[in-house]
């Protein structure tokens, strides 16, 4: 059984009159990379801060591998984190920053060689000597990431860490977790982006308004789906669309890459493809596809919301969620 | 708390303000003043008489010292100070380097002691530069000849460069207590323009009030009060209660404004 590298219980945070964390759990173990989904202002930054410390919760308890983390304590070593967009004391080369940092993290001589295998890591070797106020957002992203590996992390909160990085930089960003992961390193990846996820994580917790709406692998995220959808070729898509707003039980919007992607029960579905056929629409193709974490994201944190409103209009009534919520 | 960790804290501030250029301007300005000062008194006629020891400053290059001090005492020192102390916690503010800070093996309170260390320290150096400098400049462009001291004893020089030097020494714990406000203002406000101006406006506030009819528990109660003990040491013979008195009341100073500060500190929430 791997270690637990996380374990948040119960955690929960306000900001003046805004509750931006509600009796969240979260566990992610050792050696995985465990994804962090929500819409902007989920609550997904803040529970990074209350894990790393730097924010104390009002409720719950954090512990990380093990031993308890407080707001105000140190943090203990080999984790890592990176917060928003990492910040670095402007007047001072990249290098001299990050030589700073590893003497905070209680080791009075910087080894060069650790510094140069963080900067070489991160892209960064060949700016290493330039004052930091001459960085772009990526270069400092990257800069984080590098006072990050320096403290050799077994566990890695990363906050959308590619959201200032160009497609190369955030590839890299990627390889690098995954290396990370390989090596036997916990990451927990912060992010909006449901195809990083997608590519990087094994599990996965979605938080939408400070709740914890799903908790999981993604295989699991995916059978919870009410239905997969099927992507349909007709004769007459317009058609096929206007009979669709007639059928109940079916959802029919234009696909991507052509044709239409049809959701549903299974026999709300049957109805439908006979009304089709009725109707004098010939079906040329018929796919049954696998969701996207994305469309399942959609869906999910829409039933949260359903569910917030509801809650807040009718407080009295039991919610009966149409997704299982984790918390 | 690890004394380890409040060291390495201290020696990464420390790191941080020699690569600042205003750390750099100020230490020069401590060393430079006083010899421009000195210049100044040698080549012009007049003599800065209401000042205390202005008589003297040409007769004796212990007088400079004093004259330098009884000035520096009225804003220059506080300024001094709050150059660093007022900078020294809302400058991870204006960075935004906060969470950068506080991701890495120190704790909080750590971090708040290795700062307050190097705001202290850097204090002590300003003080310490601006004396020895003061002295120098004294001694090299006026000489080293005989002062007379406030209740008209000739001292000699080995005499009068002993009371020189502890002098400069009392006002010290002012000078701590003036850093500690500029560091309470610091993490209170998060604001460096409030964190440097304040403290020295307070300071002259302060001087302020010393030169109007108001009471005088009131006016020992400030911090001012220390910067001017030091007239007892040149006075034959010395007289020492004004400056265990300044010490006192600058070391509650000293307590108070910190405590209150890292209480600050210690709640906030690194959010932004």
């Amino acid at each position: 059984m791997r270690p637990i590298a996380i374990e948040a219980i119960g955690v929960s945070k306000s900001y003046a009159t805004r509750e931006a964390l509600r009796k969240v759990d979260l566990i992610a173990h050792g050696g995985e990379v465990h994804g962090l989904l929500g819409p902007n202002g989920a609550g997904k930054t803040t529970l990074l801060r209350v894990l790393l410390g730097l924010v104390g919760k009002d409720a719950g308890s954090v512990r990380v591998f093990g031993r308890d983390v407080e707001a105000g304590g140190a943090l203990p070593d080999g984790v890592a984190g990176l917060v928003d967009t990492p910040a670095f004391y402007p007047y001072m080369s990249a290098r001299r920053n990050l030589a700073l940092l590893v003497r905070l993290d209680g080791k009075k001589r910087t080894p060069r060689g650790m510094l140069d295998f963080a900067l070489e890591r991160t892209g960064l070797a060949e700016h290493s000597d330039v004052k930091v106020a001459g960085y772009s957002a990526g270069m400092r992203q990257r800069l984080g990431l590098a006072a990050a590996l320096l403290r050799s992390p077994q566990l890695l909160l990363l906050d959308e860490p590619t959201s200032s990085l160009d497609p190369a930089g955030a590839r890299g960003v990627c390889t690098l977790v995954r290396q990370l992961a390989l090596e036997g390193a916990s990451v927990l990846l912060s992010s909006h982006d449901m195809a990083e996820i997608e590519e990087l994580c094994s599990t996965l917790t979605i938080i939408d308004h400070g709740r914890v709406v799903f908790t999981g692998t993604v295989d699991e995220l995916r059978s919870r789906a009410t239905a997969n959808p099927h992507v349909l070729q007709t004769s007459d898509d317009m058609a096929a669309r206007a009979l669709a707003s007639r059928s109940p039980g079916v959802h029919v919007s234009p696909a991507d890459d052509g044709g239409l992607h049809v959701s549903g029960t299974l026999a709300a579905f049957d109805t439908y493809v006979v009304a089709l056929g009725r109707a004098g629409i010939a079906i040329r193709e018929l796919q049954r596809r696998p969701r996207s974490l994305e469309s399942l994201f959609f869906d999910l944190t829409a039933t949260a919301d359903l569910h917030t409103r509801e809650a807040t209009d009718h407080t009295e009534r039991p919610q009966k969620p149409g997704w299982e919520l984790a918390s | 708390m690890r004394f380890k960790g409040i060291a390495a804290v201290a020696g990464a501030e420390c790191s941080k303000l020699s690569a600042q250029i205003k750390t750099r301007v100020t230490l020069a300005a401590c060393v430079v003043g006083p010899f421009a000062f000195a210049a100044a008194m040698r080549v012009q006629n007049s003599l800065p008489e209401d000042t205390l020891f202005g008589r003297s400053v040409k007769e004796s290059g212990f007088a400079l010292p004093l004259v330098v001090l009884g000035f520096a005492a009225l804003w220059v020192l506080p300024a001094l100070t709050s150059i660093v102390g007022g900078d020294m916690f809302s400058a991870e503010d204006r960075y935004g380097t906060w969470k950068t800070l506080l991701t890495r093996s120190c704790g909080r309170s750590e971090v708040f002691a290795g700062k307050v260390a190097a705001a202290l320290g850097f204090s002590l150096l300003a003080l310490g530069v601006l004396a020895v400098s003061s002295i120098a400049a004294g001694l090299l462009v006026i000489g080293s000849g005989p002062l007379v001291g406030l209740s008209g004893a000739q001292l000699l020089p080995s005499d009068a460069l002993m009371r020189v030097t502890f002098a400069w020494l009392s006002v010290l714990p002012p000078m701590f207590a003036m850093t500690a406000i500029a560091i309470l203002v610091s993490v209170a406000t998060r604001n460096s323009a409030a964190g440097i101006g304040l403290p020295v406006v307070a300071a002259l506030t302060m001087q302020l009030y010393a030169l109007i009819d108001g009471p005088e528990i009131v006016r020992q109660l400030l911090i001012t009060y220390g910067f001017g003990a030091w007239h007892g040491l040149l006075t034959q013979p010395p007289y020492h209660r004004p400056l265990v008195y300044g010490t006192v009341i600058s070391g509650i100073y000293v307590v108070m404004c910190l405590a209150l500060a890292f209480r600050i500190l210690q709640r906030r929430d690194i959010a932004a």
